[in-house]
């Protein structure tokens, strides 16, 4: 078995671009959401088709129309005034028709869907224009476009196929999840069929639901699962909650199926020596997400640095007042002690003081009241973090987990005095618990 | 009396009290990147600088801050209701050279341990914070 992890990038919009362009030989694949397709679909095309080359995924985002349907909507201008007004982005206006009449009519009616409108029927013609979508959905695009026609046959098929998926929030959700799989996995389309496990994160300590999903998603006939328990967050949930997603990882693995994590961190990595095939991230956050969200945090989120030996992310003040303690004085102190990427030795080039620049701030209009994140540092930090992750899926790859614990064991060793770390870092105790039991 | 029950309610005792120890220049809610200093005082006398966070009983959040605050100011204190500092660790405070003031209910002010000259004050920090607290005072 190859026992390289996988590390799928998530494109959250055409701006990431960038990061994805440059690192793409370094991820194992891509993947988009299906707004993101049908908001940009010739740039997607492009960009997927075209320029990178590389596996990708399409998720075709059905989980959004059995949520609070005021989460795809937004305040848009109406034609001909001067008025907004709160309606369906054109993203998911566009995206529903393309998916089932089914959401169409979710939208129409604005009543989000339901377990019961899946008839046998409906479910069926559902499947198959979700699986059609991820299919073709890029090849159309360039075949409508006279000047792009000719290049549609070099656009290649998705690595696999999602079934359409909805966050479980009952036996009746659970029922449709396996109905959704078996279904989908029916249809044999020629590429792989991977289903979405949707579920809140308390789920993870209810083993009815760890039972079920064990037992049951194997028959359905998948070849593959992604996990997405909401608000799962590495970095703080319990120790009960990171064995048994650990368990669940491992289960689910034995019974021959590849499990993803959707929104995983460097825990979701190193589990790949307990059967985590890969996981899923954005350029810069998206390492946990909360299915309700589904809009994103109302502010952009501030792209602190990324301390590779806590795998978390800090604030600049906070690591700045621990390097002197560290003995880190001169740039060199720093790319030995704490970073030696090449975003770093290009910052933290003639004094430890240009530490300050992943933090630099600055008033984004002569309006603004308050201080907010410089593009440029966002950007440092965000190739910062991926530099780190390809080394992280690399190092995880190459060593046994006796050696991965070991690491965690001596990061706290090294910043155990180090008061605003290390108060801050308690999930490595967890992590390292977890990984060696 | 005041009430110790609200962590603004130590602001005005703690800036009454500074101020009497040289510290005339004051802002509260000072920015620090995505932070923001309880109280910064800068005394003119001494070119020394002071910054302070104030809480009612979480005084592991309240060194945590502190520690930072020693890059922008040359003494960092934590300030607390009296009836809570018994449940602050000393040894910590020291370790790390952080001061610690104590109010009580009618407002009185007491500094119970010594802060420390900082040895991580980054002197940039420290020139952009009395600037700010010099254009606060322009107007």
């Amino acid at each position: 078995m190859d026992n390289m992890p996988q590390l799928i990038i998530r494109m959250g919009s055409h701006a990431e671009k960038e990061y994805i362009l440059k690192l793409s030989k370094q991820f194992d694949g891509i993947i988009v959401g299906a707004n993101i397709v049908e908001a940009t679909a010739g740039a997607t095309a492009s960009l997927i088709g075209q320029k990178l080359k590389m596996p990708y995924y399409i998720d075709p985002m059905t989980y959004v129309f059995g949520c609070d349907l005021e989460g795809i909507k937004s305040e848009q201008k109406i034609k001909g005034t001067k008025t907004t007004a709160k309606v369906y982005k054109r993203a998911y206006k566009r995206l529903a028709p393309e998916l089932g009449d089914i959401f169409s009519n979710a939208l129409e009616k604005k009543i989000p869907v339901l377990p019961e409108d899946f008839t046998p029927a409906v479910l069926k013609q559902v499947c198959q224009k979700v699986v059609d979508y991820q299919l073709e959905r890029l090849r159309r695009e360039f075949e409508n476009d006279p000047e792009y026609k000719e290049y549609a046959e070099s656009i290649s098929k998705p690595a696999s196929v999602f079934s359409p998926y909805f966050l479980i929030r009952s036996e009746e959700w659970f029922n449709l999840f396996l109905s959704l799989s078996k279904a989908t996995a029916e249809i044999k389309p020629d590429r792989p069929v991977h289903s979405v496990l949707c579920a809140d994160y308390e789920k993870l300590i209810d083993s009815s639901f760890i039972k079920r999903a064990t037992a049951e998603i194997p028959k359905t006939g998948v070849n593959g699962v992604w996990l997405w328990f909401s608000n799962f967050d590495e970095w703080t949930v319990q120790g009960e909650y990171l064995s048994a997603f650990k368990d669940l990882v491992g289960k689910l693995n034995k019974t021959g199926l590849e499990v993803y994590n959707r929104h995983g961190g460097y825990f979701s990595l190193a589990l790949n020596k307990f059967g985590m095939k890969g996981i899923s991230h954005g350029v810069g956050y998206g390492e946990k997400k909360d299915v309700s969200q589904i809009k994103g945090p109302p502010n952009a989120p501030v792209v602190n640095y990324y301390l590779p030996d806590m795998h978390k992310r800090f604030d600049v003040p906070t690591i700045e007042a621990c390097l002197h303690a560290l003995g880190i004085t001169t740039p060199t102190d720093f790319h030995n002690k704490i970073c030696d990427c090449v975003v770093c030795k290009g910052v933290v080039k003639n004094s430890i003081l240009d530490f300050q620049r992943f933090g630099e701030m600055h008033l984004a209009t002569p309006e603004s009241k308050r201080k907010s994140q410089t593009p440029a540092t966002a950007k440092r930090c965000r190739f910062h973090f991926l530099i780190n992750r390809i080394g992280e899926k690399n190092f995880i790859a190459g060593n046994d987990s006796a050696t991965i614990t070991q690491k965690i064991s001596d990061a706290q060793e090294k910043w155990k005095e180090q008061f605003p770390i290390i108060n801050n870092s308690k999930h490595l105790a967890r992590w390292k618990a977890v990984l060696s039991s | 009396m005041i009430d110790l029950t609200k962590e603004s309610s130590l602001l005005d005792p703690i800036t009454k009290y500074i101020k009497g120890k040289g510290f005339r220049l004051q802002a509260p809610e000072l920015p620090f990147y995505n932070r923001s200093v309880d109280v910064y005082g800068f005394s003119r006398t001494n070119n020394k600088t002071i910054a302070i966070e104030l809480k009612l009983h979480k005084w592991k959040k309240a060194i945590e801050q502190a520690i930072l605050y020693q890059l922008c100011a040359d003494e960092a204190y934590i300030a607390m209701p009296r009836k809570f500092i018994g449940r602050v660790n000393l040894d910590l405070l020291t370790k790390y050279g952080i001061g610690l003031i104590s109010v009580n209910e009618t407002g009185r002010c007491r500094k119970t341990v010594e802060a420390k000259q900082s040895s991580v004050l980054r002197i940039g920090y420290k020139n952009n914070h009395i600037d700010y607290l010099q254009r606060q005072l322009n107007g």
